[in-house]
């Protein structure tokens, strides 16, 4: 456990030294912690892997003090404090031009693009934290099959919703930007809507599976999100935090 | 600009003011040039010209780091607050940030303006106005502000405070995003933009003159080294607080990337993606800083060596491209202190 002070308005706790669900659960289950209990003087939290970054207000609390809180709170902060998890089911389009690089990354692991795109979907994905663009996942879970290096040279522009993988690692495109991930797929959701009151789909914690869909289906469903219309399906509270003897990389 | 290791994603780098002019589609004006259902005559202003980029920023939107949407607000938050101030508004009204150059307005009615921030000439109806001080204007005048002389970024706050739709709790501009402001976008010719009614009168004033910034040719920089210094060798901390820096054309408000001495790592520029403070000085593969601002990506898997201490993010806003700056590391009581005395700095602004 290491407090590093983040400038004079923030602090970086890190409770590991490791990728790990066992770890973002402790991670998760702290930042859960601070928000139950009201932390005076904590403006907000960001979560990662194995940090959570506290933004505070020295006026209200001093570094010291919140250190101390802290410290103390962090021996709670097991992931059977958290509530059980939503699972979210993504509709994806695998191959194609939504796809563009499924036949190449089946290639370069020495598979059929069918049996990759099943595989694909086959596995429980686990969100460790949303971030860098808005509403962005990184999702750990994946079929070690699956396991590729990621891009020489990354890409300019991803669509947004493109699902990519790169190392051991899943992704979903937020935002249209550059990425060194290969794309196995498209997703007709809105995983950042500005217009939207809830701008953001998934959240730290929740648990992902993709649902392959045709190219018909995409349409259909792109067109009733921009309707309005479309609601995915989430099950709230359907995973517990962390299956006893689980450390899922 | 921003990249993540890790998970091999990347922003662009393009600074958002040259987005500008590609997205034709946009927004024709939506908030009404007059009148409200109460009754009560509003203020307003139409654009004429729009200036490189300028958007409407409050004091931000917190709270939604944590889903990767950045705080946004006023890249220089003591000259924001001076306006807002200056005009009788409260600290998070919604004012104008005009980026090295300002935009060109009509007044649609009466109104009571404040320029503060970078040098930029202020004329009412082709007359100098007084910066940093308030200025009354009428329906029919024509608010003009020209290109920055020093620094980088103005401040037009109007008494009332812009009204334009809250997104998330905020009014401010998240242009990545295409979040607040008139909507997601910078101001644009034609838009006509609606003013709140002012809470109370305000009397003509201006802000000590003892109390306005310069903005110099080498500007220091005040930082808090970490959260990653330890990956740094004892000479690339060196290099880094030896410095002097100079601000590339790479600066927006998502960060601003620097070019100048190299700051040797130990071992490696990656780390484990953790979040990034506002004033998180990144450290990529070639030994050069980027400061990340108040539109910064979330998180990142790079090395911070240091971070700008709060108060002196306005500063870096306002550095120009090719102006040198550097960096000296204080103690966080030290950061605390002087946090403490620039707040009072600001409350005694004023007369």
């Amino acid at each position: 456990m290491r407090f590093l002070p983040a400038g004079d308005l923030a602090v970086s706790v890190e409770l590991g030294d490791e990728i790990s669900r066992e770890v973002n659960a402790r991670v998760l289950a702290l930042e859960y912690l601070i928000q139950q209990k009201g932390f005076p003087g904590v403006l907000e939290t960001v979560p990662t892997f194995r940090s959570l970054l506290v933004y505070y207000d020295p006026f209200v609390v001093g570094y010291d003090e919140l250190v101390a809180s802290l410290t103390a709170l962090i021996p709670e902060a097991r992931a059977d404090v958290l509530p059980h998890a939503r699972r979210v089911e993504i509709p994806c389009c695998y191959g194609g031009e939504l796809g563009f690089e499924l036949d190449a990354a089946a290639a370069k692991i020495g598979l059929a693009a069918d049996e990759m795109a099943r595989l694909h979907a086959s596995a429980d994905y686990y969100v460790y934290f949303v971030g860098f663009t808005p509403g962005l996942p990184y999702m750990g879970g994946m079929p070690e099959r699956l396991t590729i290096p990621r891009l020489e040279t990354p890409r300019t522009k991803t669509p947004a919703g493109s699902v990519g993988i790169g190392g051991t690692q899943c992704c979903i495109y937020s935002v249209e930007s550059p990425g060194g991930f290969w794309v196995l797929g498209r997703t007709p959701l809105r995983l950042y809507d500005p217009a939207s009151p809830d701008p953001i789909l998934l959240r730290a914690g929740d648990h992902v599976r993709f649902r392959p869909i045709d190219r018909a289906e995409f349409d259909s469903i792109t067109a009733a999100v921009a309707a309005g219309t479309f609601r995915p399906r989430i099950e709230d509270g359907s995973v517990p935090p962390l299956p006893s003897g689980e450390r899922a990389g | 600009m921003g990249s993540d290791g890790f998970i091999g994603v990347s922003i662009a780098w393009r600074p958002a003011w040259k987005l500008r002019g590609q997205a034709a589609l946009i927004l024709r004006p939506t908030l009404d040039a007059a009148g409200r259902e109460d009754g009560r005559a509003m203020s307003s202003f139409v654009v004429h010209e729009a200036g490189p980029q300028t958007t409407v920023q409050d004091l931000g939107r917190p709270g939604y780091l944590r889903y990767g949407i950045p705080p946004s607000g006023p890249m220089d938050l003591a000259a924001f607050l001076l306006a807002n101030r200056l005009v009788g508004n409260p600290d998070n009204a919604a004012a104008l940030e005009c980026t090295f150059s300002g935009p060109r307005l009509e007044m649609q009615g009466e109104s009571i303006l404040a320029v503060t921030g970078a040098e930029m000439r202020v004329t009412v109806n082709n007359l100098e106005v007084e910066r940093w001080a308030t200025v009354p204007v009428k329906a029919g005048d024509i608010v003009k502000l020209g290109a920055a002389r020093r620094g980088v970024r103005a401040y037009v706050a109007f008494a009332g405070g812009i009204d334009v739709p809250l997104a998330l709790g905020s009014r401010s501009t998240y242009l990545r995003g295409a979040l607040g402001g008139v909507q997601g976008r910078p101001l644009e010719k034609g838009h006509a933009i609606g003013l709140l009614p002012p809470a109370v009168s305000t009397p003509p004033r201006r802000v000590k003159p003892e109390l306005l910034p310069s903005y110099g040719d080498e500007v220091e920089v005040r930082v808090v080294l970490g959260p990653q210094a330890d990956r740094f060798t004892r000479e690339g901390i060196e290099a880094f607080l030896g410095g002097p820096y100079e601000m590339t054309g790479e600066m927006d408000r998502m960060g601003a990337r620097l070019k100048g001495p190299v700051i040797t790592h130990t071992r490696g520029h990656d780390i484990i993606s953790d979040g990034i403070p506002r004033g998180g000085i990144q450290v990529v593969g070639e030994g050069q800083p980027i400061i990340l601002l108040v539109d910064r990506q979330s998180t990142g898997g790079y090395t911070k060596v240091a971070t700008v201490c709060s108060f002196d993010i306005g500063r870096v806003g306002q550095v120009k491209p090719g102006q040198r700056l550097r960096f000296r590391a204080i103690t966080l009581a030290e950061a605390h202190a002087l946090l403490r005395e620039e707040r009072r700095r600001l409350q005694e602004a004023l007369p």
